[in-house]
């Protein structure tokens, strides 16, 4: 719960000043990673405050539209809210254009969201994933006003500190000389990006405290692009809401409860 | 006359205190010690004393161990549970295991749990909550089963059933519904697992195994990760490196066995 | 110059919110404390003792930090262990509270305790000394103490009266103590009482629900209120004390 925190000795005599803090940190991480043709984009469920967990099943991944996916971690009032306003513009451009609007642009509207409150910012950290318009998978990373860049991978979050680094060696293929007439590959096949996924959660959930209890995974493939096997992947379920475009999966994981 | 220099005095060494009280006014705060977030119990039954810890181990939101120790050896029947600073807890309760030692040695009698309290609570009064230590302290002599907690501060409470650590709530619930005067040793042992577990859950400062210590009047048995339910997955893909992917900047290679010549000079030593 | 707060407890200290009381009587001394220790808002101990031992007649009634007044009434123990060596017999109760004093005026920088001396003692018969936060040594025929006596002065002032037995004091420290514990959230739980008389010391303890109760309101909207007057007597089920006069 925020605090009311005193900010000078309360029976000294002099004037004091009381200070509503509005904001809070909820814990969690956050990930995308984008290929040729598709992009995963990951969260973990548990959401706490200090050493309390609040609940084990608050969604950070939320779809909107079949291209894009939206990723918020930070404090998770602001969360939500900022998602709720995002889904609101985009139906806005839906009437207005009979279509769903490019992630390109959803990137440029959340720079504009989040910038109109430079001075009392939403408090997150947003990762937009999804497919562009000429069909290749994109990352756009936010930070909480507004600055933001399309990358093939970004992790966020309580645990940004531990699966980045693994995450630079992993898919930039950083401090890795490669074998000599085995050049890195320049994109990596959905199966490898969705098992490194995994790992960085299951890893993250070891050695950090507020990350754990769910693992949420959205993956969304270009339009005609073939499924890589994700038909074959444990509990996956298709969440494509439109036909003949981009496809939209989630896949769900149980990560430990300690 | 005064003893040599080179021989430090007893107690702690405050000689780095002004250069860091400097160090902290510039902004570089002291460097975070690792603390056992922690859920630690104890409880009495029918003929002893069953101690229990979580095995997690952190340094702010990061796991430093995921296997440690926290139920600390005091005597051989009398051990206590550490939680707060993990470096105060082993420290103070070393030092008072040593004082018990020699205690027993002078008085040439097993020592009580109320002498191990009293040294703890006097030491830890002393630095006024500057030891940060929180302790669970247990164990069976001649007055039979003893069970106390004692706070950083220094101050003590003798309790049929006790927690402590940022799990202590979590732990206690579990034991304010549970608990009954006279259980028997399987009864007790499956109230604090599930007293540990409540901790190791709910409390994100807890985590990992459950270690338990049964002590009775003539036997302590100190059961090490009685129960494991956060045990590691598989990983998806296995991360082995080829061979010469790290990359370097110069090779050098050198011998590291030496060879010399041992030439013969001059008569050998007579050694008849 | 900055006034120092001498209710200021150390960063996670544990606290004794405390409501305690002692009163003397003919043949003696009833003293009385609830049983709840604080840590913030969490209560560390339900079934605290705050009646403690001085010597063979002489208890103290603990409240303020737990830490500092444990250590107190420790040092307090063992020097009233030495100066009976010393002397050969039993000390009085004000040696034991000017004992007690002397640490609490002397530290009082660093000591955040607020004590009650209790006892009987062969010279002066039963006495009680109150000691508050800073030191001080004032002989009461009454003294309450800790966060919840703030609640009873105006009761204790209305009720006390000169030439009670021991039941009617018993009763006294019991009601006073219910009534503190009902007001002042840290203060709780059950109550322990010693009387100290010549003959020894008697303890008495009253389980939480075992309570003495008072008029704890009834709901105003509730149909209670729209029945006669007797009916609502008859629900009433409180301890004499309500409807003393």
């Amino acid at each position: 719960m925020p605090d009311m925190i005193a900010l000078s000795h309360p029976a000294s005599g002099h004037p004091q000043q009381r200070q509503f803090n509005p904001y809070s940190e909820n814990g969690g991480t956050i990930l995308a990673i984008s290929g040729a043709d598709f992009s995963v984009i990951a969260g973990d469920t548990r959401q706490s405050e200090g050493y309390s967990i609040q609940t084990r099943y608050a969604p950070k991944v939320f779809r909107l539209t079949d291209k894009a996916v939206l990723a918020v971690n930070g404090f998770a009032a602001d969360g939500n809210m900022f998602v709720k306003q995002v889904r609101q513009r985009l139906e806005w451009y839906r009437h207005a254009h009979a279509k769903d609007m490019p992630l390109r642009a959803i990137a440029r509207l959340i720079q504009t969201m989040l910038y109109a409150r430079r001075f009392f910012p939403y408090y997150v950290y947003n990762i937009l994933g999804g497919i562009e318009e000429d069909g290749s998978g994109a990352v756009y990373s936010f930070d909480p006003v507004g600055s933001y860049e399309r990358e093939s991978c970004r992790a966020a979050g309580a645990a940004q500190s531990l699966v980045q680094p693994f995450l630079d060696n992993q898919i930039y293929f950083k401090n890795q000389v490669p074998q000599p007439g085995h050049p890195h590959p320049k994109h990596l096949p959905l199966t490898t990006v969705i098992q490194l996924v995994i790992d960085s959660f299951t890893s993250a959930t070891e050695r950090h405290i507020e990350v754990g209890d769910g693992l949420e995974m959205f993956v969304v493939l270009a339009k005609g692009s073939p499924l890589y096997g994700l038909e074959n992947i444990d509990g996956v379920q298709e969440m494509t809401a439109t036909n003949d475009g981009e496809r939209l999966f989630v896949v769900r994981r149980n990560l430990k409860r300690d | 006359m005064a003893t040599a220099a080179v021989y430090s005095s007893p107690g702690f060494d405050f000689s780095n205190e002004i250069r860091n009280n400097f160090l902290a006014s510039k902004g570089i705060p002291l460097p975070k010690a690792t603390s056992t977030g922690t859920t630690i119990v104890g409880c009495i039954f029918e003929d002893g004393i069953i101690l229990g810890a979580d095995t997690r181990a952190t340094e702010g939101p990061i796991v430093a161990d995921k296997n440690c120790e926290k139920i600390h050896y005091i005597t051989e029947s009398i051990r206590c549970c550490g939680a707060g600073t993990a470096a105060d807890t082993e420290f103070v309760t070393n030092l008072i295991s040593s004082n018990m030692e020699m205690h027993a040695l002078t008085h040439n009698r097993k020592p009580r749990v109320v002498t191990a309290m009293t040294m703890l609570k006097q030491y830890l009064f002393r630095y006024q909550g500057h030891v940060g230590a929180a302790l669970v302290l247990g164990g069976v002599d001649a007055t039979g089963p003893n069970l106390f907690t004692i706070a950083p501060h220094g101050s003590t409470d003798k309790l049929p059933y006790v927690t402590m650590g940022s799990g202590s709530l979590a732990a206690m619930a579990v034991f304010e519904s549970g608990w009954r005067k006279g259980m028997s040793r399987e009864e007790a042992l499956t109230l604090v697992k599930s007293a540990i577990s409540a901790g190791i859950f709910n409390d994100l400062g807890s985590g990992s195994n459950v270690d338990a210590c049964i002590i009775t009047a003539n036997n302590t048995e100190m059961l090490r990760n009685v129960e494991m339910p956060n045990e590691r997955v598989q990983k998806e893909r296995t991360y082995v490196f080829p061979k010469g992917t790290t990359a370097w900047k110069k090779e050098e290679v050198r011998k590291l066995v030496v060879q010399e010549e041992v030439r013969l000079v001059g008569e050998a030593m007579d050694t008849d | 110059m900055d006034h120092i707060d001498m209710n200021r407890l150390k960063q996670g200290e544990i606290n004794l919110g405390t409501s305690i009381m002692a009163v003397q009587f003919e043949g003696g001394v009833v003293i009385g404390a609830d049983s709840r220790t604080t840590s913030g808002s969490y209560i560390a101990n339900r079934v605290t003792d705050k009646l403690t031992f001085l010597h063979d007649r002489i208890y103290c009634c603990r409240s303020g930090s737990a830490a500092d007044t444990q250590a107190i009434a420790d040092i307090g123990h063992y020097s009233l262990q030495m100066q009976t060596q010393v002397i050969g017999a039993a000390p009085t109760v004000l040696t034991a509270a000017a004992i007690m004093e002397k640490m609490c005026y002397q530290n009082k920088d660093q000591l955040s305790a607020g004590i009650i001396v209790a006892g009987w003692d062969k010279k002066n018969g039963p006495s009680v000394y109150n000691i508050p936060l800073g030191g001080g040594l004032f002989r009461q025929p009454w003294a309450i103490g800790g966060s919840g006596s703030t609640y009873v002065y105006g009761y204790c002032d209305a009720t006390y009266q000169e030439g009670w037995g021991k039941d009617e004091t018993v009763n006294f420290v019991k009601n006073t103590l219910a009534l503190a514990m009902s007001r002042d959230g840290s203060s709780g739980g059950c109550i322990r009482m010693c009387v100290i008389t010549e003959d020894g010391v008697e303890r008495m303890f009253i389980p939480g629900d075992q309570l003495p109760r008072f008029w704890e309101g009834k709901e105003i909207l509730s149909d209670v209120t729209k029945k006669p007057l007797a009916a609502i007597a008859a629900v009433m089920d409180v301890a004499p004390m309500a409807v003393e006069v």
